[in-house]
């Protein structure tokens, strides 16, 4: 079951009836009955057992915590750090167990050119779980959220365990905090507008993965698959065509995630805010998966930072450099952890060495010549808040962004550089087309829907820039046009999503971290 | 120490931390306010407070304050 088949939208129909009929007292029990109907449709059962030992270390660890917390002695504030400390270990070997095996068997594969003996391991032959890469993260979250004593443990494991396997999330996220999603446990009233809101966002959602995402999946995937046939122009097309697929893949999984979760009337954090209307690299990363940023900025940069060689090599600095060089010598280093915690989280060597080594670097690249860039535009007077000048940080950032992620779209590091190479190639015959756009499997009609799609993103994104949500305008409007707008969206994906008998409906490209 | 003595040192502190000295921060100032107050600067704040007050804010307090206010709330609770 994925969040685009009927079958989940049956168990939708069924647990909203369920859940505002039930006691309000037991609507989280509803919820976690409705998250394992899910898990068991959507995932082999068995891997239910990973989220279980997940969520028994962080219940385990919570409960040992705020025994030792309590009784506020040195010794016993060790034995917290070394509760959280084996907690978060074992999630972590877990998930590299299971989510992280190109890393082993890359190092068995190097270890082994160098020791003949040394055997080349393999992936082991269960899967992991549905959704490990953001539940592990949420479950460490969590653990280290009660070392800090942030929040209170949560002593019935049960619902310890909804927190983890809340069924909306376990696709692609988002990665919650559980001071934000302690609502699961409160009582909720039906709400009309928490229905209207639900279903037009899972409807929106819907149109981005299979009217847009999918179409341009299929000339992305097309080109990269057959870079003899489609040269000239064609690969640095798929370039900068993949990242609209991947946002309307991602944001769309999130609009239908996003949009259940607010018909239980749960509200989730947002993942995306217009990423490409940034005029930097960094605001960019600020509105891209941005729980998965904040995750990392939390509990990783921040302590990183605040640990004592950073502090150290800081102080070194500021006794060698100016203060302003001093300032980016421990940011450098912080934001080098931050971009391999978050390679790593990614699961694959193309993650770490291409994309988490190309968006470091431009960020570095982008903040040494920061002071630079402002001189040149005093000095060439360019009104750095004019319209063309915004254009252009915004065309540059979508550029940075294409770049890098052409690791993304390779399935390893060799891939990739092959991906480089063709792009490379292809940059003295730019201007010639090799390879028709039929022979990708597209129709001119198709280009026709993409290029509607994209209109329509543009608009929603500008009414999300000036009012917060684009719905938000939409209710200030007339029924007559509300109904119209919908009920075309609705025709729309029926009539142009990619769904159905000849039609193979792509993965998430999010789903398998 | 009072709530106005704390205002004083940090507003010291913080002109200091973002080389600027127009700086007066309120209790309601956040990072919105300060052009160059981002998550790096922010740590730097943090570990220049640390050294003005003489003690560690717990990390759980760093990630959770949310304007200055709470910055003094907790420079009181630690300084006691």
């Amino acid at each position: 079951m994925t969040v685009t088949s009927l079958g989940y939208y049956a168990l939708l129909l069924v647990g909203i009836a369920l859940y505002y009929a039930l006691p309000k007292q037991g609507q989280w029990v509803m919820l976690l009955l409705l998250s394992m109907v899910f898990y068991f449709c959507a995932a082999p059962a068995y891997t239910i057992l990973f989220l279980l030992a997940s969520a028994f270390f962080a219940y385990v660890a919570g409960i040992a915590m705020d025994r030792e917390g309590a009784n506020g002695l040195s010794a016993h504030r060790k034995a917290v750090a070394g509760i959280t400390v084996a907690a978060v270990v074992l999630n972590i070997l877990l998930w590299f167990l299971l989510k992280g095996s190109s890393f082993w068997m890359v190092g068995s594969r190097l270890l082994h050119r160098l020791i003949p003996a040394f055997p080349q391991l393999r992936a082991l032959p269960i899967a992991g779980a549905l959704g490990m890469g953001y539940y592990t993260a949420q479950v460490i979250g969590y653990i280290i959220d009660c070392y800090w004593g942030t929040i209170k443990p949560q002593r019935n494991f049960l619902k310890l365990f909804l927190f983890v396997s809340f069924f909306p999330q376990l696709t692609v996220g988002p990665i919650s905090r559980y001071s934000q999603l302690e609502c699961l446990y409160e009582r909720h009233r039906f709400s009309y507008q928490n229905l209207c809101f639900g279903a037009q966002r899972i409807l929106w959602g819907v149109f981005k993965k299979l009217v847009i995402s999918d179409r341009v999946g299929l000339i992305v995937s097309g080109i990269w698959a057959d870079t003899g046939t489609f040269g000239g122009v064609w690969p640095w097309v798929a370039v900068f065509l993949y990242p609209l697929q991947i946002y309307t893949d991602f944001s769309g999984c999130m609009d239908i995630v996003l949009g259940s979760a607010e018909l239980f009337d749960i509200h989730m954090p947002e993942n995306f805010k217009n990423p490409f209307f940034s005029r930097t690299v960094q605001e960019f990363w600020q509105r891209w998966h941005i729980t998965l940023g904040a995750w990392a900025k939390d509990y990783v940069y921040y302590p990183v930072l605040k640990s004592k060689p950073i502090l150290a090599i800081g102080k070194w600095a500021r006794k060698h450099f100016s203060k302003k060089t001093a300032k980016k010598i421990p940011w450098l280093v912080g934001m080098a952890v931050l971009w391999f915690v978050m390679g790593f989280w990614h699961g694959s060597m193309r993650h770490i060495a291409g994309v988490s080594a190309w968006f470091w670097t431009m960020l570095v690249v982008s903040e040494l010549c920061a002071p630079l860039m402002e001189k040149a535009t005093a000095r060439l007077h360019i009104d750095t808040e004019s319209t063309s000048w915004i254009l252009f940080q915004r065309v540059r950032t979508y550029v940075i962004y294409s770049l890098g992620c052409v690791f993304f779209t390779a399935d390893s590091l060799t891939h990739s550089i092959d991906h480089v190479k063709t792009l490379a190639g292809a940059l003295g015959s730019l201007t010639s087309f090799q390879g028709t756009i039929a022979g990708l499997g597209v129709t001119y009609a198709d280009i026709n829907v993409i290029i509607i799609g994209v209109l329509a993103l543009v608009i929603v994104a500008i009414l999300r820039e000036k009012y917060g949500y684009a719905r938000t305008w939409m209710q200030g409007q007339i029924l007559p046009f509300r109904w119209t707008v919908w009920l075309l969206l609705f025709i729309i994906t029926v009539l142009c999503g990619m769904y159905g008998p000849g039609f193979n409906a792509q993965d998430f490209i999010y789903e398998q971290f | 120490m009072t709530r106005e003595e704390a205002f004083v040192r940090l507003n010291k502190v913080f002109r200091e931390v973002f080389d600027d000295e127009s700086i007066t921060v309120g209790e309601a100032t956040t990072s919105e306010d300060i052009e160059d107050w981002d998550s790096f600067e922010h740590i730097n704040l943090v570990v220049a407070v640390e050294n003005e007050f003489s003690f560690k804010i717990p990390m759980g307090k760093v990630v959770t304050m949310k304007n200055v206010g709470e910055m003094v709330d907790i420079i009181l609770e630690l300084g006691k």
